[in-house]
C-alpha cells in the first residue's frame, strides 16, 4: 500500500532529481526544436527564419548530405541488428550449453565493451592502416596478400569496416543479455523435450528462441535508437568529415560538423544543427515511446 | 540446459576459441608494438620486440597527460555516480511508496531519458552551460552525467524497491520515524545490491563517454582520459605508432584488469541493467 506523505517530504524526494533531469535531459530536446527555427551561428543574436533550416535540410543545398547520412544510419541499423543479434544468440547458446568453461568465455567476450568506443576506433584505425597495419600484414603472412585492402580509405569498404569494428566492440553485450534470457528458460521444458527425443536444433527453435523473443524485441528497439545516435566510432576511424568523401557519414557526424565542426561541412550553424537533431528525434520518437511503455508495463506488473 | 553431442561440442569449442582469439589478439599486438622501435614495428609486426623500449610508456604518459586524464575522469565519474545514486534512489522511493497524484505519469516521464539520445540535444545544453559559466569545467560534466543517469537508475531502483517488503517501514512509521529517516536508515541498506549495479553501469558509461567532453572541455588540464588519448592522435606523434600504442595501452589495460578481476559483479550489473 502506498502511504500518505507530507507535501514537504514529497518535494524533498522528487524535486532535486526532477529538476536536474528536466533541465538537462527534457528541456534540451524541446529547446532543440525551438532553435531549429532560428538562424544562429553560435554567438550573437538569433534570427527567426521559420522552416528555412528544414527546407535547406530536406530539399535545399544540404539535402544530399542529409540523405547520404540517413542512408548510412539505416544500413548501420540493418547490419548491426542482424549480425549482433544473430551472432550474439549463437554464441550465447554455445556458452549456455553443456560445454565447460562457459564462465571464462563470458568474461572474455565482454572485454572489448569495457573500452571507450572512441579508443576502440583509434586502435583499429592503426590496425587497419594499409601500409603497416597488422590486418594487411597478417593477410600477407598467411598467403592472402591479394585480399589486403585500404580498408578505411576505400569508398566501398569503409562503411562495412566501420560496422565490423563496431561489432567487434559491442557483440559481447548482446551475448550476455541473450545468454541471460536463455538461462531464464525453465529447464523442465528442455528436459521434457529431450525425453520426447527432440534434437538440439528443435530445442533451440521451438523452445529457447520463442521464450527469448521478448529480449530480442527489446534489443531491437534499443539497436534502432542507438543506431541513429552513432558518433564515436565514425569520428575515431574516419574523422569528423566521415571520409572518404562522406562514405561513412552518419547523422551524428553530420550534426557535429554542422553545429560545432566549423569549416568543411558546407554550412554551419546551431540552427541547422538543431534541425538535424529534430529530424533524428522524429525518426526515433515512435520507437522510444514503444520502448518506454513496454519498460513501464513490465516494471508495474 | 542445451545438450550438444560430441561433434557439436568440438565445433562449439573451435568457434569459441576463434572468437576469443579475435578478441584478444588485437590487445596482444597493441602491447608488443607499444614496446618496439618504429623500424621494429614496421619490419616485424608479429614478433616480440628485439629490444624492449620502456621509454615509450614514459613519453606517452607525459605527452598525452594520461595521469591528468585519469584523475579528471575519476573525479567526474565518481562524483556523478554518488549524485545519481542519491537522487535517483530518492525519486524511485517516492514513486514506489508515496501516495500522490500522477505518480505513474511521473514514472513514465522519468523513463523518457532511456530512449532519447540526450547527446544529440547538446545545443541547448551548450547554451545553458554557457550561461551558467560551466563550459570547460569538470562540474559542468558532472551535472550533465548526473542528469542523464537519472532515467536508468530510477528505473532500476524502483523495480528493486517494489520488491522490498513494506512491514519494516510501516512499523518505523508508527514509531514516528520521518520519511527521510526511513529512507536513509532502512531502505538504503536494503537496496545495496541495486546501488552497486547502478554505480557500475553509470561509472562505465561515464568513463567511456567521449562526446560531452569533446564538446565542453577545451583546456588540457581538464581533459578526460578519452580526450587525452585524442590529443596524441591529432598531434605531432601521429606517425610514432609505438607511442600511440603505449598511450592506448595505458588508457585501456587498467580498465580491462579491473573488469577481469570483478567480472562477476560487472556481468551481473550489465545483464540486470540491460534486460530491464
Amino acid at each position: 500500500m502506498r502511504r500518505k506523505v507530507k507535501l514537504r517530504y514529497l518535494l524533498i524526494f522528487i524535486l532535486p532529481s526532477l529538476g536536474l533531469y528536466s533541465l538537462f535531459v527534457i528541456y534540451p530536446i524541446i529547446g532543440s526544436l525551438v532553435i531549429s527555427f532560428y538562424k544562429w551561428p553560435g554567438v550573437g543574436p538569433m534570427t527567426f527564419i521559420g522552416f528555412d533550416n528544414f527546407r535547406s535540410l530536406f530539399v535545399g543545398y544540404f539535402s544530399s548530405q542529409l540523405w547520404n547520412a540517413f542512408y548510412h544510419n539505416i544500413i548501420f541499423f540493418f547490419f548491426t541488428s542482424i549480425l549482433e543479434l544473430g551472432l550474439g544468440f549463437f554464441i550465447a547458446l554455445i556458452i549456455a550449453s553443456n560445454i565447460k568453461g562457459g564462465n571464462y568465455f563470458k568474461t572474455i567476450v565482454y572485454i572489448p565493451n569495457m573500452i571507450p568506443m572512441v579508443l576502440v576506433g583509434f586502435l583499429w584505425g592503426l590496425f587497419l592502416n594499409p601500409q603497416i597495419g597488422f590486418i594487411n600484414e597478417f593477410l600477407k603472412i598467411i598467403g592472402l596478400g591479394s585480399l589486403a585492402q585500404p580498408w578505411l580509405g576505400s569508398m566501398s569498404l569503409a562503411f562495412p569496416t566501420v560496422i565490423a569494428v563496431n561489432i567487434w566492440r559491442n557483440l559481447g553485450f548482446y551475448v550476455l543479455v541473450l545468454l541471460a534470457a536463455i538461462i531464464n528458460v525453465p529447464n523442465e521444458l528442455l528436459e521434457a523435450a529431450y525425453i520426447d527425443g527432440a534434437s538440439a536444433w528443435n530445442v533451440v527453435w521451438k523452445i529457447i528462441f520463442p521464450l527469448s523473443f521478448a529480449t530480442f524485441r527489446t534489443l531491437l528497439l534499443l539497436l534502432f535508437i542507438w543506431s541513429f545516435n552513432v558518433f564515436d566510432i565514425v569520428y575515431a576511424l574516419e574523422g569528423a568529415q566521415a571520409g572518404p568523401s562522406g562514405a561513412t557519414d552518419v547523422l551524428g557526424t553530420l550534426f557535429y560538423r554542422t553545429a560545432f565542426g566549423g569549416l568543411g561541412s558546407g554550412a554551419t550553424g546551431m540552427g541547422l544543427g538543431a534541425a538535424v537533431t529534430v529530424f533524428i528525434f522524429a525518426i526515433i520518437f515512435p520507437v522510444s515511446i514503444i520502448y518506454v511503455y513496454s519498460v513501464e508495463k513490465r516494471s508495474s506488473s | 540446459m542445451l545438450r550438444l553431442n560430441y561433434t557439436q561440442k568440438l565445433f562449439a569449442y573451435l568457434l569459441l576459441i576463434i572468437y576469443a582469439v579475435i578478441i584478444i589478439f588485437p590487445f596482444f599486438v597493441m602491447i608488443i608494438d607499444s614496446f618496439k622501435t618504429m623500424s621494429d614495428l614496421y619490419l616485424r609486426p608479429f614478433s616480440l620486440p628485439t629490444s624492449w623500449i620502456y621509454q615509450n610508456y614514459i613519453t606517452a604518459w607525459e605527452t598525452a597527460n594520461i595521469g591528468t586524464g585519469y584523475i579528471n575522469s575519476m573525479i567526474i565519474a565518481f562524483s556523478s555516480v554518488v549524485i545519481v545514486v542519491i537522487l535517483s534512489s530518492m525519486l524511485a522511493y517516492a514513486i514506489s511508496r508515496f501516495r500522490f497524484p500522477f505518480y505513474r505519469q511521473l514514472f513514465i516521464y522519468s523513463l523518457l531519458g532511456l530512449a532519447l539520445p540526450a547527446n544529440l540535444a547538446v545545443i541547448p545544453i551548450y547554451i545553458l552551460m554557457n550561461r551558467l559559466h560551466l563550459i570547460n569545467t569538470l562540474l559542468g560534466l558532472i551535472i550533465i552525467y548526473s542528469s542523464t543517469g537519472i532515467s536508468f537508475s530510477t528505473f532500476l531502483f524502483k523495480n528493486f524497491i517494489d520488491a522490498v517488503p513494506l512491514e519494516i517501514e510501516e512499523s518505523a512509521k508508527i514509531d514516528g520515524a520521518s520519511d527521510l529517516r526511513i529512507y536513509g536508515s532502512i531502505v538504503l541498506p536494503l537496496i545495496k545490491p541495486a546501488i552497486s549495479v547502478v554505480a557500475i553501469v553509470n561509472f562505465v558509461g561515464i568513463w567511456n563517454d567521449f562526446f560531452y567532453p569533446l564538446i565542453f572541455i577545451n583546456s588540457q588540464s581538464k581533459f578526460t582520459i578519452t580526450l587525452s588519448v585524442l590529443t596524441m592522435f591529432q598531434g605531432e606523434y601521429t606517425t610514432s605508432w609505438s607511442l600511440l600504442f603505449a598511450g592506448l595501452s595505458l588508457s585501456i589495460i587498467p580498465m580491462i584488469i579491473i573488469f577481469v578481476s570483478f567480472s562477476k559483479q560487472f556481468i551481473a550489473g550489465i545483464t540486470q541493467g540491460a534486460i530491464k
